[in-house]
């Protein structure tokens, strides 16, 4: 009998973020009571907005003191609060196997950004179960036990146990495909449902943002978190090296102390470029280290549209 | 301006350029391999370094190779030695101003004449002169005057002769100024402050042994600008008469030197006054070929030609020769009028005179019979050819008188003639009496051949070139011949026939000529009517004989500031001169010369008193002067004679060091800057 998998869940770092209120931007489908405010207005506590009376509706909900005020005839409106589906979408591939200094929780991933995007995204999806949201998975490009790469948004433990499992044996391989793997996630993720993406973006930013669009049309709140290795950010090698990419192609030779300057303004572009990619679709960026302590990704992921509670 | 190494040996280290690209053949990949997962922006890096490398790494190695080079340089020590420095005036305390005042100096400049700004500035300097500076002052045109006995400390005197100055329309002789100026150094060392616009093609070459000698002497010649504008001058640099025994054109030859073509307005004044106006466009530096065409009818002297020129008005003006045009000066008398062309003396002297019909050119003659000389005009005709006439009878006392009084006649022999009457009517015409006819040959013989001419002066100046052999070819069967005579400077024989019996013989006689054809002008006794000699020699008698005077009027060049030499006739009372203005002119006599000097640009007149003019002289201002250009500069024949003068040393290694420390510091900002990939 195989010994079970190493959980990749920080339990450290789930129990500092567990008060934080993750807040959708859209309105959700969902008829089910949750969290999020729903965009089915309805008899809610919540008040949303005010409508011109016509004849018809529901007297109860004229505003009285509107017509003493200002003798116009007008009814209140009310939100239903609902669950918000979310999916979180992994890139494994082969490059987000190098790294460092990344503090992921598998041994074998050790100081890698896979090993690193694999532990926040499980802690991520914990903290989504636990506030009550249906969770999901997608993995693109990597090595997978069973080759199911999708997994739409449920609720139940037994549900959060299984993808936790799937990302514990998930390894970086391959290359991952970017414009082809959104557009996918886009037609097989739900409507106004929360859509969480880990990637280290290292493909033509110009071919793959586009497919962020299928995200964006569903009505989706889409998060992207562009994940670095510190080496990366601040071409940390102090001597003149051959410079390869585990996704193969060509071999660079490069004097990193001649080219930090350059690198750090080439990094700066395309971090702004992905940027402004996410945003034109209505999404929030994130710009990660795996350096960082997996507490303040959270923390910037699920912060980014909502607040404390 | 010249570069020179004190230690040439030190360029060795040259070689130190060949590190910087051994350095870069030598360099080799780097074996460590690093994954990387941002390699798409690693791609970019190395491209936008790879840009930057295209033009930064050959930048880098030139910098460091032009640094290796400045080092190896300034190890050589060289030194520039810079050419054109003027020292500074006064600095000997012992100064010479030489102020050209030749005619280009006159030429206009910024409103005022090159001259008078020569004279400002020279003002200027003299009296800017340090303290204690002795100082002297010598003009200079076709001669120099020191107008100093010595150097001298007074300078308000020497400011007062510069102001007295005017400048003349002689040519610059530079040499002789340095002489005066050296003179005045008294063999010291001493500044020669030259104001001069060094203009004429040959004014600073001709200076140069003076110049040489001034140097050698120890001192220095500073010369001064003083010119604030482009030179710029129209002058008439030739006007030839010329095409033809009558009528013909002048020929202009217009010189421009001003960096801009110009159009000017000329006109010709030939010497009786007929003006011809033209107009003449000219390149800039360069000439202009312009022709007058002269009326059928013009008077002999001198003519002047003129175009107006702001620049330099002075020489404006051009003199030249103009020989008595077109006047039917020429009577021929017609003894014996033939049945046809071929017994006729009077068709083929016609044909001479005028080969192309006297509608065009050439002289028409009047034709009289014998009869007709009673209609000889003293004032109008100059020559009179007698062509076989038999009747003399009272005319022969006017003929005479005609000759002395300075016309000349042509006498040609032929049945006609009697040897008794004209030695009776003739007597004092005839070179030698008349003795009678010989016939050398029967009638269908070819004759007797002329001998060949040994000179080729006088009459005879046609033939100088070419031709002389014809008059071989001139044979005659009957001839006129003379009693015994000798030449004298009287009488002078031209022609022989073979055997020596004399053919053309002339004899002076009063201020006219006498010449004797001694055989015809027909095909009665001789060939020479159809002999190609015939008409040029024909020609050239009406043109020395037939001319004001009884003979040739000398025409004679000169140039202002020169001598003029005119020959004198064999003869007679001694002509005068007189200058443009009428005045009478002061002549020394030179062999058979008179020689007089040349002070004004005209005609000057060689006449007897109140007779005929019998020679001119047309003077013009030396051509040197007009060239205003200055082609060559007395400053660099200073420097051809002494390399070291005006020139200023100058230690180039403490540059190339600093060039070689800025090279490297640039190239090594270059290479940190970019980075490599």
């Amino acid at each position: 009998m195989e010994p079970a998998p190493i959980s990749p869940l920080d339990s450290e770092a789930l129990a500092r973020v567990r008060r934080l209120h993750l807040r959708a931007r859209t309105l959700t489908d969902s008829l089910l009571m949750g969290e999020h405010r729903s965009r089915r207005v309805g008899q809610a506590v919540e008040f949303a907005d005010y409508r011109e009376y016509a004849p018809g509706m529901d007297l109860r909900a004229l505003d009285w003191r509107v017509l003493a005020r200002t003798d116009r005839l007008v009814v209140k409106r009310f939100e239903t609060e609902t669950e918000l589906p979310s999916t979180v979408v992994l890139d494994l591939s082969a490059d987000m196997s190098t790294g460092h200094a990344g503090r992921g929780k598998l041994p074998d991933l050790e100081g890698s950004k896979a090993g690193f995007a694999i532990t926040l995204a499980a802690t991520l999806l914990t903290f989504l179960h636990r506030h009550g949201e249906p969770v999901g998975l997608e993995l693109v490009g990597g090595d997978v036990i069973g080759g199911v790469r999708s997994f739409p948004s449920r609720g139940g433990r037994s549900h959060l146990q299984r993808l936790t499992a799937v990302l514990a044996t998930a390894r970086p391989s391959g290359v991952a495909r970017l414009e082809d793997a959104l557009l996918e996630v886009g037609r097989r993720s739900k409507r106004r449902s929360l859509v969480v993406v880990l990637t280290d973006g290292m493909e033509e930013p110009s071919a793959w943002l586009p497919s962020l669009g299928a995200i964006a049309r569903r009505g989706s709140d889409l998060r992207l978190g562009l994940l670095y290795d510190p080496r990366e950010l601040g071409l940390s090698v102090d001597h003149p090296a051959l410079f390869y990419s585990p996704e193969g192609g060509a071999t660079l030779d490069v004097d990193p102390v001649a080219a930090r300057k350059v690198f750090d303004e080439v990094v700066l572009e395309h971090s702004e470029e992905v940027r402004a990619g996410v945003v034109r679709w209505g999404g929030r960026f994130t710009r990660l280290s795996s350096a960082d302590p997996l507490e303040n990704a959270l923390r910037s992921l699920i912060i980014a549209g909502g607040g404390v509670r | 301006m010249s570069l020179s190494l004190l230690a040439p040996g030190a360029l060795a280290l040259g070689l130190l350029v060949a590190l910087p690209l051994l350095a870069h053949l030598s360099w080799q990949r780097p074996r460590d391999r690093v994954a990387f997962g941002a390699m798409l922006l690693m791609e970019r890096v190395v491209k936008r370094i790879q840009r930057h490398r295209r033009v930064k790494d050959p930048l880098i190695f030139a910098l460091r190779a032009l640094a290796l080079l400045a080092l190896a340089l300034a190890a050589a020590a060289p030194q520039w030695v810079r050419a054109g420095v003027l020292p500074d005036v006064g600095g000997s305390g012992r100064v010479v101003v030489l102020l050209d005042r030749s005619l280009s100096m006159k030429m206009a400049d910024g409103g005022a004449s090159v001259f008078a700004h020569a004279v400002a500035k020279a003002t200027a300097q003299v009296q800017a002169l340090p303290a204690g500076t002795r100082v002297g002052l010598v003009a200079v045109d076709g001669q120099a005057v020191a107008l100093t006995p010595s150097l001298t400390e007074d300078r308000a005197t020497v400011v007062a002769a510069l102001g007295a100055l005017v400048p003349g329309s002689a040519s610059t002789d530079l040499g002789a100024g340095f002489r005066e100026a050296r003179r005045l150094l008294a063999g010291d060392p001493g500044e020669v402050l030259l104001y001069s616009d060094e203009a004429g093609a040959n004014t600073v070459s001709a200076a140069r042994p003076e110049l040489q000698r001034l140097l050698a002497a120890g001192a220095a010649v500073l010369p001064q600008p003083v010119r604030e504008g482009a030179p710029n001058n129209v002058v008439i640099r030739a006007a030839i008469y010329g095409d033809g025994l009558e009528g013909g054109q002048v020929t202009l030859q217009i010189a421009h030197f001003g960096p801009e073509p110009t159009e000017v307005a000329c006109e010709v004044v030939l010497p009786d006054g007929q003006a011809v106006p033209i107009f003449v466009a000219l390149p800039a530096d360069g000439e202009a070929t312009a022709q007058v065409t002269v009326p059928r009818e013009a008077e002999g002297g001198v003519g002047q030609a003129r175009c107006e020129d702001a620049a330099l008005p002075d020489d404006d003006t051009r003199y030249f020769h103009l020989p008595h045009v077109g006047a039917s000066r020429v009577l021929v008398v017609d003894g014996d009028p033939g049945d046809s062309p071929a017994r006729s003396e009077v068709y083929f002297l016609e044909k001479a005179l005028a080969p192309w019909g006297g509608g065009q050119t050439g002289v028409t003659a009047d034709v009289v019979p014998p009869s007709g000389l009673a209609k000889l005009d003293k004032t109008k005709h100059r020559l009179v050819f007698l062509a076989n006439v038999g009747d003399l009878r009272g005319v022969g006392g006017r003929l005479v008188d005609f000759v002395r009084g300075g016309g000349s006649v042509v006498l040609s022999m032929g049945s006609n003639v009697a040897p008794r009457v004209y030695n009776d009517e003739l007597s004092a015409l005839l070179p030698a009496p008349l003795r009678g006819v010989r016939s050398l040959a029967a009638r269908e013989e070819a004759g007797v051949p002329l001998q060949t001419p040994t000179s080729a002066q006088g009459l005879l100046a046609p033939f100088a070139a070419s031709g002389r052999a014809g008059f071989g070819r001139v044979r005659a069967q009957r001839v006129m011949t003379l009693d015994p005579y000798a030449d004298t400077d009287e009488v002078r024989t031209w022609l022989r026939f073979e055997g020596g019996a004399p053919a053309l013989v002339e004899k002076q006689v009063g201020r006219g000529r006498v010449l004797l054809w001694t055989s015809s002008f027909d095909f009665d006794w001789t060939n020479l009517p159809v002999q190609a000699v015939f008409m040029p020699l024909i020609q050239a008698v009406v043109a020395e004989l037939g001319a004001d005077g009884g003979g040739r009027a000398e025409r004679v060049d000169a140039e202002v500031g020169g001598f003029a030499v005119v020959p004198l006739p064999g003869s007679g009372p001694e002509p005068e001169v007189f200058d443009p203005a009428g005045r009478l002119v002061s002549t020394t006599r030179q062999g058979g010369a008179l020689r007089f000097p040349v002070d004004q640009a005209g005609a000057y007149r060689v006449a007897i008193t109140d007779g005929p003019v019998t020679g001119w002289v047309a003077a013009n201002l030396p051509f040197a002067e007009s060239d205003v250009r200055a082609p060559e500069s007395i400053e660099r024949a200073e420097v051809d004679l002494d390399p070291g003068v005006f020139t200023e040393q100058v230690e180039l290694g403490g540059w190339l060091l600093g060039l070689a420390l800025a090279c490297f510091a640039l190239s090594a900002w270059l290479a940190r800057a970019g980075g490599s990939a």
